[in-house]
């Protein structure tokens, strides 16, 4: 097992690389200099030029992409143009925010998805499973931002029960520990704070755990459905096993494969809706970073969170793989030898 | 040890003490601050490294001074901040400030004139964003303690203004040299409030400097919210999260149906003031190849072009006719320009296209265009104006840094554009838009060489004499007029949301920034 989490972690670098040079290449296609966004209004032709020498864009692209990738092997992402700090700094104080979010909506989604599937898929074909699969119908095809602006129209001004943005109230001042907003309310010994920070967390959380919810519940269902026409559920149903032991042991442990490779790709899609998401919900996290940076042609911030969003995806690929591993025993064996 | 039930209820109350206390003081602290809704990060905090980048700008203006300032309510006259006063020579080029007394700066250390003369000499230094504005400073002097001799290299009448901009403010020279590149995150002025924290994408927190020289702020905080989605601000704006809203970007507005509905809403009052933006269908003016190069074709366009209807169509009261190269409410504006400015004449439009040997159909320009539903709105109301006259356009709204680069570049022929002037005077838009000179510059509007025109800008750029320099702006108004550079659209009024208990703001138009000492949160 261990030689193989190697080989895989061996096998990320020139995905990586790949992944680099084509955001590197994308950032530099897209028409715009951002010296003369940053210089802004009143700019000379000779000021621009000075910046862009000062930003080293005058160099060719690729001298430009060897010295950006010795930089990065080195652990250092450039500078944002737009601020100037160390992007590496920037991204690191901004994962944390990210992360939380993205870990809490893909528990929610899998607290949620996974037993609506289920159900969905043991009740077959009655009134329930028709109103699951319109909900989750609906939950994969609402846009995320309706869903946010729904959200926090009925929670936060009708209902008034959650607050609308931010990652908490803006009375709350304390330092960050570990960025994590929650547990830092606890580690500092300010319980209301980390309410305050959970509070926060449910509306961004909701609207990216919905999709991701919605096409869990899809797959186990479907997936279960193929499972409990096997025949060793017929099996274990004629050994007299009890239907929880056959539904849940037999048939959700083989229904969970399809589901966690769908896990796997729809993280890549959480992510990418973490952009959107935390912008309307002005979360401090690397999706916003990014979505700032790409409209400002802050080319190393782009490049950098790129980089970030890609090695998430990686991990949680690689977590994926290690999980179908201890769930099907014929990939352990094959793993073993 | 027995006690009684008396006893007991002393000690209880004597222990729930301090805590009602602190409740007390949290309680305070909330009522008295202000949190305020803007969309994106400041870029840099301080003087010496802030680019007119307007959240910064307006954090700067509220933790340091200036050495002197727009008068509220009006803003049309300078009153002296950090100078208690000042005289100018006869030739305009030397200017002695006798600075205030006993002013410290937030860190402990003196505002002297010698603090003074280093912060505006590493400004001068390290800003580019400020060459314009300092080049022309010949040396700066202590001449006192307190006394400041600023000698400029030529006669520079708006020097006043330009002192008057944020980026003129005047930081610490301890701190900068304790903090190094990390001052522009750890501001420290003399001004109404301390700079407390920075939490990237999260907030900007000042707090009250009870030891201000003007007398310590009502508020006890202020608090600026990054909230990137305009949707979002809205609704914190309505849900009392936060106490201000107001346009914080050169080429934001807010949209009309959100100005109509938060009109209506008890809770909220809507501040509107005329500004001195100008957005404009501007001609690429060098560019001999292209239609726009003659100028009966541009006049046919200016006549085109619906003005009122534009006005009351797509901003529903939220902006101000603009009737040449200035707005209404500067000092320099001529009101003649209000009967020389053109207006909506299609039959004119069409003749001078048939003048200019242009069919009906022939001509078929790009309209290139910022992006966002506002910009579209207005590029599509023109679009059927010039196509009421035969002349066909297509949009192509672009993402800001590809427009910027675009218009640097002088690749376009039309283009919807705006001016948003940093410091109140004339020379703000004049100089910078139509010095042909500055052509490749950005943010200009390309003029072809003339160097009559060029003159009297200049002319009008260093006449010491208020009033002979005001004669020469309205020359300067005429002739620009006269070369049809551009249809001036409109000027949008400045507009900022405030929830209702939130007394004693008042709006300044150039540059359209607030000061916050003097509001107080009831």
């Amino acid at each position: 097992m261990a030689r193989m989490i190697a080989q895989r972690l061996l096998a990320f670098l020139p995905v990586l690389l790949l992944v680099l040079l084509i955001v590197f290449a994308l950032s530099r296609l897209i028409p715009g200099d951002p010296a003369t966004t940053l210089l802004g209004p009143g700019a000379t032709a000779d000021q621009i030029a000075a910046l862009r020498a000062q930003l080293r864009l005058d160099e060719p692209p690729l001298s430009q992409f060897f010295s950006y990738l010795w930089g990065v092997l080195q652990g250092d992402l450039g500078r944002s143009l737009k601020s100037g700090a160390a992007v590496t700094q920037e991204l690191l104080e901004r994962l944390p925010a990210t992360l939380e979010l993205a870990i809490s909506a893909t528990l929610v989604a899998l607290v949620i998805g996974i037993p609506i599937g289920v159900l969905s898929a043991i009740r077959a074909n009655t009134p329930l499973d028709h109103g699951v699969r319109i909900v989750s119908l609906a939950g994969v095809s609402m846009p995320a931002f309706l869903l946010a602006v729904l959200l926090q129209l009925v929670f936060g001004i009708w209902l008034g029960w959650l607050p609308i943005s931010g990652r908490n109230s803006p009375y709350f001042l304390g330092d960050p520990v570990t960025g994590f907003a929650v547990l830092d309310g606890f580690l500092t010994g300010d319980p209301e704070a980390a309410w305050d920070a959970a509070r926060h967390l449910v509306l961004p959380v909701m609207v990216l755990a919905a999709f991701l919810a919605a096409t869990l519940a899809r797959f186990v269902r479907n997936a279960m459905l193929e499972a409990m026409a096997e025949d060793y559920i017929r099996t274990a149903r004629s050994k007299g096993l009890p239907e929880r032991s056959v539904i849940f042991i037999h048939g959700l442990r083989n229904a969970l494969l399809p589901a966690l490779t769908v896990l796997g790709i729809k993280f890549a899609e959480l992510l990418g809706g973490a952009i959107l998401t935390e912008t309307v919900f002005a979360w401090p996290g690397v999706g916003r970073y990014m979505f700032d940076a790409i409209r400002n042609r802050d080319y190393p911030v782009v490049q950098g969170a790129t980089l970030v969003f890609a090695l998430l995806f990686m991990l949680v690929s690689l977590g994926v793989d290690l999980l179908h591993a201890a769930l099907d025993p014929r990939i352990r064996r094959r793993v073993g030898q | 040890m027995n006690i009684g039930k008396r006893q007991a209820a002393a000690l209880l109350a004597a222990a729930a003490l301090p805590a009602s206390a602190m409740a007390q003081s949290a309680r305070e602290i909330r009522q008295r601050t202000l949190v305020i809704g803007v969309p994106s990060d400041p870029a840099n905090l301080e003087p010496g490294t802030n680019r007119a980048e307007p959240i910064g700008s307006e954090i700067i203006l509220n933790v340091f001074d200036t050495l002197v300032a727009w008068k509220a309510p009006a803003f049309d006259t300078l009153e002296g901040r950090l100078a208690a006063s000042w005289t100018v020579s006869a030739d305009g080029k030397v200017f002695d400030f006798a600075l205030r007394p006993n002013v410290k700066f937030h860190d402990g250390t003196a505002c002297d004139a010698a603090a003074v003369k280093a912060a505006l000499e590493r400004t001068k230094a390290v800003n580019p964003y400020m060459r314009a504005s300092f080049d022309p400073i010949a040396g700066i002097e202590a001449t006192g303690p307190l006394a400041l001799r600023i000698t400029l290299k030529e006669t520079m009448p708006v020097f006043l203004s330009l002192l008057a901009q944020p980026q003129a403010a005047i930081a610490s020279p301890a701190a900068w040299e304790r903090h190094g590149d990390a001052f522009s995150v750890n501001p420290i002025g003399t001004g109404p409030f301390r700079f407390r924290s920075y939490r990237r994408d999260t907030d900007v927190v000042l707090e009250a400097n009870p030891d201000y020289f003007r007398g310590a702020p009502q508020l006890l905080r202020i608090i600026y919210r990054i909230i990137p989605d305009a949707s979002t601000r809205r609704l914190e704006l309505e849900n009392g999260g936060l106490d201000i809203v107001h346009q914080a970007g050169q080429l934001a507005a807010p949209p009309v149906q959100d100005v109509r509905a938060l009109r209506n809403n008890p809770d909220i009052e809507v501040i509107e003031v005329p500004s001195q933006i100008i957005r404009q269908l501007e001609f690429n003016n060098n560019r001999p190849d292209s239609p726009v190069a003659d100028v009966r074709v541009r006049r046919a366009i200016q006549h085109a072009i619906d003005y009122d209807g534009l006005l009351s169509g797509i901003f529903g009261g939220t902006a101000d006719r603009v009737y040449g190269p200035l707005t209404s409410n500067s000092w320099a504006f001529d009101t003649r320009m209000r009967e020389l400015a053109p207006r909506h004449d299609p039959a004119a439009a069409r003749r001078l296209l048939a003048e200019a040997g242009v069919q009906p159909g022939q001509l078929k320009l790009t309209m290139y265009s910022f992006q966002g539903a506002l910009w579209g709105a207005v590029a599509t109301f023109l679009q059927a104006n010039l196509a009421a006259v035969g002349i066909e356009t297509t949009i192509a709204q672009t993402e800001f840094p590809a427009y910027r680069a675009l218009h640097v570049a002088g690749r376009h022929e039309i283009a919807l554009d705006g001016r948003q002037p940093w410091y109140n005077d004339p020379d703000a838009h004049i100089t910078i838009g139509y010095l042909s000179s500055l052509a490749d510059s950005a943010m200009t509007f390309r003029m072809p060489k003339d160097e009559a025109l060029d003159q009297l800008i200049l002319r009008a750029q260093t006449e010491v004499d208020f009033e002979q320099r005001k004669a020469l702006y309205h020359r300067v108004q005429a002739e620009i007029v006269a070369r049809a550079p551009a249809a001036w659209l409109f000027s949008p009024k400045l507009i900022v949301f405030r929830r209702k208990g939130v007394q004693g703001l008042v709006v300044n138009s150039a540059p359209p920034l607030n000061e916050y000492w003097g509001v107080s949160k009831g």
